[in-house]
């Protein structure tokens, strides 16, 4: 299933099958003992493995995926009375101390999941993965099939993860590029994922051959962010942003602390005229937060950048990394800040990742951290309910235990309602993309018309049922209609209609799971022209999965140290 | 066989006299409670409701006009909260007026469409959510031959006839999913109702084109709606089933 809101021209093409899990197989022809993709192709159950030996191979495992389906996700209920550990499934995940790759089983275990390993080098270790088990099991049932580049910068040779860039084995094409255009910053955050060495910026020439190679590769995109370090260190930030606006890109986006953004109103007016969105950190709101989290008390810089944002009225992405005992009680103040401001169109959980210069060597306890469901249930808590744990559901595009998300219906009186609240978004899985808003597409359309309907059917039911219908109408009205409308007006459209709060869980050394990097969208463009996804960089690329000086993988390749496209 | 509508709880629009009484009786006999609205003549809908009870059917006359949103709104609630649903519409409310373009008042235009278009449409969306709420509907508009074919007609009647012709096809797209079918059953002549007031010599200039040489009867016209109106028909959708005895 494509996640992107885009006119695909000429159209990504699906993947053959739906990619559910890896599993423990061997080769059908040699034995040899290997992790396989799961995946349901016409119906029936499917294991795709790579062997070192003979190659790519299939094994049928169950004529009727249907009821496989049904039998996997009974796994994962845990027998009455059991005591101790209940085994779910296998996966791959990395030694937290030697990175290397290792078998890890997945358990319930108290209505959580962990991995438990077993490195032959460093011993056992364990990692909490998810905070309710049923979440976690059920995400599964979400799963869609992907959709593919146009083109593939590399042949699946090895297996995953060696042959990143990505290769004809991933199963999702790049929905969210980010591409870092400095290591350049003006903090040193304690958990930062990156590793800034403030040695180069790159050169808009460079910039703009990635740009290409994104765009010849993917067709369109709905977004692209720009990174780094802190992107707007980079001297020449006004030109890449420039250099990304073009018509095959929907939204630009400028993910940044906000410092300079807060200050500089002569930059901000740019980014204005430019139509560039702004993703803007925004972890806390008090100094002790900040220090802890970014190592300085920022609480003046934020509000003034949350200023500039109101004044110019820049939309924006609340970017909101979530830290067990650190922040996790300032949640609620920041969705109820999110709802509060049209400028806000998305906010951004992501539940600490323990990788990169800071976040590796930041104390942490693997068993005891923030998960997604852990920062949903913060959310419904802090707000009181108004928005609710059930309003969140997986989102399909990329691995359903990668994100999680709810749509919030903008009313006309300029409060907002969670889309789950008046649909069955089982149902309805089309309207969970992965784009910060609906996108005007005729699948939406289609969709939205089935959600009139049941809402026009239930209006005396549904909590503001006949303000709902309202806004629906309204949404009809904006984002169809009866003129032809831009790419970037549909995206102005649609983001008038409602809000998302996204939970995005980047993994670590303790909770990489190779089957999630399998199906990654969030990819960090290269200067070589591969197309990296994120998780597997910041593991084996970066050099910093345990702070800096990690050694990288021996398939590694830093960023900035690879030649130039031609 | 058991009754077409067994069951069933149908709303038929305009059901105190002449087509509609016919339509209702003839649902009432198909097993079908059914509920009709009137606009003024309380004695007619009182034999209405009597005929059918009479023969052993059970019905409910309601005055409200299809104008009504509200009124229509209020009705279809208390109906499905009776009833726990509405299977069937019958949009049959209307009435016919013999004028030439050049002499119709802007009332009459407006009055035409809005009884027969805008009463359809009303109508419509005051029952359609207990229809989606429950998977299942039967909406048959009732049409007619002045609305699809070159007649001597009064204007704003075949332009109102013709506009539920693309209400029926255009409805029945947009809610099919639904298992709702949406349907129009144009009659040609028939031996009461609108044609009691055609000039003289329209009649005659309409049998010397139909192959059956009469005019149709009532119960005819209403036997067509009840079975469209039936689950019988459910592969039939965004028809217009003409009952004219071959003009």
């Amino acid at each position: 299933m494509d996640c992107t809101s885009c006119d695909t021209v000429p159209p990504r093409p699906d993947r053959p099958h739906t990619f559910i899990a890896h599993a423990q197989d061997t080769c059908p022809t040699c034995a040899l003992a290997g992790e396989a993709r799961v995946v349901l192709r016409d119906g029936k159950v499917v294991h795709l493995l790579r062997c070192t030996t003979c190659g790519p191979q299939e094994r049928e495992v169950h004529a009727n995926a249907q009821t496989w389906m049904q039998e996997f996700l009974a796994k994962g209920v845990v027998p009455a009375g059991l005591v101790g550990d209940h085994l779910f499934k296998h996966t791959t995940s990395t030694c937290p101390k030697c990175l290397a790759l290792v078998k890890a089983d997945v358990v319930i275990r108290k209505d959580r999941v962990f991995f438990l390993k077993d490195c032959v080098r460093c011993g056992p270790s364990e990692a909490l993965v998810s905070e309710d088990a049923s979440y976690y099991v059920k995400a599964y049932s979400f799963a869609r099939a992907g959709t593919q580049p146009l083109i593939f910068r590399n042949t699946a040779e090895h297996g995953c993860p060696t042959d990143c860039g990505t290769c004809d084995d991933h199963e999702q094409h790049t929905c969210l590029p980010i591409v870092e255009v400095t290591d350049h910053c003006n903090l040193e955050c304690p958990i930062c994922i990156v590793d800034n060495n403030y040695s180069k910026h790159m050169e808009p020439a460079t910039f703009q051959k990635i740009v290409d190679g994104l765009v010849e590769a993917e067709g369109v995109c709905e977004t692209i962010a720009l990174s780094g370090g802190e992107p707007t260190s980079h001297p020449q930030i006004l030109e890449l942003l420039k250099i990304a606006c073009r018509p095959e890109i929907g939204r630009v986006v400028l993910i940044t602390n906000g410092i300079r953004l807060g200050k500089d109103r002569e930059l901000a007016q740019a980014l204005k005229e430019m139509g560039i969105y702004i993703g803007l950190q925004l972890d806390g709101f008090t100094a002790e937060v900040h220090t802890k989290i970014r190592g300085k008390d920022l609480v003046k810089e934020k509000e003034a950048a949350l200023q500039m944002i109101e004044e110019l009225d820049l939309p924006t992405q609340l970017i909101f990394v979530a830290t067990r005992g650190v922040n996790d009680h300032q949640i609620g103040q920041v969705v109820e800040l999110f709802l509060s401001k049209p400028q806000f169109l998305s906010l951004n959980f992501q539940p600490v990742a323990y990788t990169g210069h800071g976040g590796g060597t930041f104390v942490h306890d693997p068993n005891d951290r923030l998960t997604i469901p852990g920062v949903i249930r913060h959310i419904d808590a802090q707000t009181g309910g108004k928005v609710g744990y059930t309003d969140f559901f997986p989102l399909p595009c990329s691995h359903p235990q990668c994100v999680s998300l709810t749509y919030l219906l903008r009313l006309d009186d300029g409060t907002s309602v969670p889309f789950a609240r008046f649909v069955d978004f089982e149902k309805h899985a089309t309207l969970l993309r992965s784009s910060a808003t609906l996108p005007a597409t005729p699948e939406v359309e289609d969709a939205l018309a089935d959600v009139i309907h049941e809402v026009f059917a239930r209006q005396d039911e549904i909590e503001r049922g006949p303000e709902i219908l309202a806004a629906l109408r309204r949404c009809l009205d904006e984002m169809f209609p009866q003129k032809p409308l831009s790419a970037r007006d549909q995206f102005r459209a649609s983001e008038r209609q409602s809000k998302s709060i996204f939970l995005h869980h980047y993994m670590d050394r303790h909770d990489f799971d190779l089957e999630r990097l399998r199906k990654c969208c969030h990819h960090y463009p290269q200067i070589d022209g591969k197309i990296m996804p994120a998780c597997g960089f910041n593991m084996f690329h970066r050099g910093a999965a345990k702070g800096p000086e990690t050694p990288r993988a021996k398939f590694g390749r830093a960023p900035f140290s690879l030649p130039v496209i031609t | 066989m058991s009754a077409l509508c067994a069951g069933r709880v149908a709303f038929v629009t305009g059901g105190s006299r002449g087509l509609g009484r016919a339509i209702c009786k003839t649902l009432a006999r198909e097993g079908a409670f059914v509920a009709f609205n009137y606009l003024k003549h309380d004695e007619d809908a009182a034999a209405t409701v009597a005929a059918i009870e009479a023969a052993g059917g059970r019905a409910s006359a309601h005055k409200v006009s299809v104008l009504d949103k509200p009124g229509l709104t209020e009705l279809a609630k208390s109906l499905d909260k009776l009833h726990g649903k509405i299977d069937i519409l019958v949009n049959n409310a209307g009435y016919g007026q013999v004028v030439p373009l050049a002499l119709m008042e802007e009332s009459d235009w407006d009055e035409m469409l809005d009884t027969h278009v805008k009463g359809a449409f009303l109508s419509t969306q005051a029952v359609l959510r207990t229809m989606v709420r429950e998977k299942y509907g039967r909406i048959v508009n009732v049409g007619s031959l002045a609305g699809i074919k070159m007649m001597q007609a009064p204007v704003h009647y075949a332009t109102a006839k013709a506009a539920l012709k693309g209400f029926t096809e255009s409805l029945a797209k947009e809610v099919g999913r639904y298992g709702i079918t949406v349907n129009c059953v144009a009659p040609g002549i028939l031996d009461e109702g609108v044609s009691d007031h055609l000039p003289p010599g329209r009649k005659e200039e309409y049998l010397r084109h139909c192959a059956a040489r009469r005019v149709g009867k009532l119960s005819e016209a209403a036997d067509m709606i009840a079975f469209i109106a039936s689950e019988r028909a459910s592969y039939t959708n965004g028809a217009t089933l003409v009952v004219d005895g071959a003009v």
